[in-house]
């Protein structure tokens, strides 16, 4: 985001010296393209077909080319897109040589007779998307400016004539060469114009994307500024009162009256769940603050281990029966340790609450190199098409899962989906409604770069 | 067993007064600070024998404050020392109870809610039973 808000060179599209490379590259390929063309059309159509052309200044016209274009290439591999200005005067250099080149080139081949003249659109094109406003209506002049006082040199007798395919002699054809130039000026200037509405209107179009997007960005940032606020100010009275009624009950032992023990036990288990509430709060606000300090190797198959271990009880509560399957060879990548836990946790913890009785959780682990990818698949109730986007929204529980289970915060999810992308990965959901729900998470042997720790 | 004297420093009154009538309850006596200040204090004087310490009182680390101070004073260095944490507290981002223990001038960790049983079990736990 930073980047995008770096002062750009009135003149071109491109904030970076980087991105202004790419394309260069391109024209340089481009440029290899040309240079083969003209040598291959030269051979065929003077050698083989026997029209009379200049082919030797043809094919030194070529030579140029090739040569000027493996020294663009020399130079863009020695130095590296810093200066951005540098850059675009390298560009408007080399455009220029080549529209005199292509100049040269249609003198030679005919000028005014040939209808390659409108090669010259090619190069106002890629001016207008190289540069902005008046800077494509230069190119487009120059190669006006070109090739007028081509036909005129001609016209004068100031420059030789080639005829093309041995046609009758038009270049001292006033009207003829009066109607072409009309024709090319207007050709190119619209070109330009055009060129220039279009990447107008391009660019407020991105403009306004990066605008939302920060907006977007600041929005979920306000959101989980305020959860943490709620979750902070929340927890202590929560937590207050908890205990309060845990002692009463304590205290009261079987000298309460049963109606004042069951009440009491219903606010515990209603104060447990506003505290679960809380401590998902909590945990989902952590998200975005990933420290590189707190990468370091994890063991995941050992991670994998300990939290099936955790569930195996509660699963057999209900007749379930927790699976691991993971290569023989530990599986240990860099991450937050915490935050991979929580992930998987939270999975298992799903799968086993909306699983159908007796059914099998399988949490499978696969090492594919420079990813790792984590499963977790239950035969339980599964999640309809349309819920798959929406059960990674807070706070959103799908009409069967509220049905299945009153418990749930409606926070597992959400946590998941946000430390996944924290730790450089991703998250997927695949179902068959009423069957099950298999929850794959992919991540990285090491969170990239600066992407950890903002998720913009 | 109705000697023994438990000081309790949090600044959570309603908090205080559960624990209170919770250890009250099993016999023993219980005063308490409501700060860290006072609490250093009441430890020299009252010279209790064990300390409940909230984590976080007026700023995130004063539990931790106060419990450095009492372990370098000589007349409070032996008091074994529980101290409350909240789950999910900023403080619980930048370090892990389970891992930095060693290093943590407390006997143990007690997070909230503050289940009345644990709290029975882990005072008797930590009471020294030599006397």
């Amino acid at each position: 985001m930073e980047q995008m808000a770096a002062i750009s060179p009135d003149s071109s599209h491109f904030v970076s010296a980087a991105s202004l490379r790419v394309r260069l590259d391109w024209f340089n390929k481009l440029r290899w393209g040309a240079a083969g063309t003209l040598l291959a059309a030269v051979l065929l159509i003077g050698l083989l077909a026997g029209i009379p052309l200049p082919v030797v200044p043809l094919l030194t016209a070529a030579g140029v080319l090739a040569a000027l274009n493996a020294i663009y290439v020399a130079r863009n591999r020695r130095v590296p897109p810093t200066d951005i200005r540098a850059e675009i005067r390298l560009v408007k250099a080399q455009m220029t040589g080549d529209l005199i080149l292509l100049t040269i080139i249609l003198n030679l081949t005919g000028g005014v007779e040939n209808p390659l003249l409108y090669v010259y659109v090619i190069h106002v094109i890629i001016a207008a998307l190289l540069f902005k406003g008046r800077e494509i209506f230069s190119i487009a002049w120059l190669a006006i400016g070109l090739f007028t006082a081509k036909v005129a040199g001609e016209y004068l007798g100031l420059l030789p004539h080639h005829h093309l395919l041995g046609a009758s002699d038009l270049t001292h054809e006033l009207p003829f060469i009066l109607v072409t130039l009309a024709s090319f000026w207007f050709v190119l200037l619209f070109s330009a114009y055009m060129g220039a509405v279009i990447m107008r209107h391009n660019r407020a179009i991105k403009d306004e994307l990066v605008r939302r997007q920060r907006l977007l960005i600041e929005a979920d940032r306000a959101k989980l500024e305020f959860y943490r606020y709620v979750a902070h100010e929340v927890k202590s009275p929560v937590a207050t009162a908890q205990s309060a009624v845990e002692a009463a009950l304590e205290l009261g032992g079987d000298a309460l009256p049963p109606q004042v023990d069951d009440l009491l036990t219903r606010a515990v288990g209603r104060l447990e769940q506003a505290a679960s509430i809380v401590r998902n709060l909590a945990d989902l606000t952590r998200s975005g603050l990933l420290a590189p300090e707190n990468l370091r190797p994890v063991n995941v198959t050992a991670l994998a281990a300990k939290v099936v271990d955790d569930f195996r009880e509660l699963a057999a509560r209900d007749g379930q029966t927790v699976e691991l399957e993971a290569p023989a060879v530990p599986v240990v990548i860099t991450t937050s340790e915490s935050m991979l836990g929580k992930v998987v946790t939270n999975l298992l913890s799903n799968a086993v609450r909306y699983n159908r009785e007796g059914g099998r959780v399988r949490l499978c682990l696969a090492d594919q190199g420079d990813t790792i990818r984590i499963t977790v698949a239950d035969e339980g109730i599964g999640i309809e098409p349309d819920d798959r986007e929406r059960i990674f929204d807070e706070f959103y529980r799908s009409p069967a899962a509220q049905a299945k289970s009153g418990l749930g915060t409606g926070l597992g999810l959400p946590i998941v989906r946000r430390f996944v992308t924290d730790l450089g990965g991703a998250v997927a959901v695949d179902s068959r409604p009423g069957e099950g729900a298999v929850f794959a998470v992919t991540l990285p042997r090491r969170p990239g770069g600066g992407a950890a720790r903002e998720a913009t | 067993m109705a000697d023994k004297t438990i000081l309790v420093i949090d600044d959570d009154i309603d908090l205080v007064e559960i624990i209170r009538v919770t250890l009250e309850n099993q016999g023993y006596r219980v005063i308490d600070a409501q700060n860290g200040e006072r609490g250093l204090e009441l430890a020299r004087d009252q010279a209790p024998d064990l300390i409940l310490l909230d984590v976080m009182m007026g700023t995130i680390d004063e539990g931790f404050q106060v419990a450095y101070q009492l372990r370098s004073d000589a007349g409070t260095r032996d008091i074994p020392i529980l101290m409350l944490t909240a789950v999910g507290d900023q403080t619980g981002f930048a370090f892990d109870p389970g891992k930095d223990q060693d290093f943590l001038p407390v006997d143990e960790f007690l997070e909230k809610p503050v289940s009345p049983r644990r709290l029975v079990d882990l005072v008797r736990k930590h009471l020294p039973t030599s006397i």
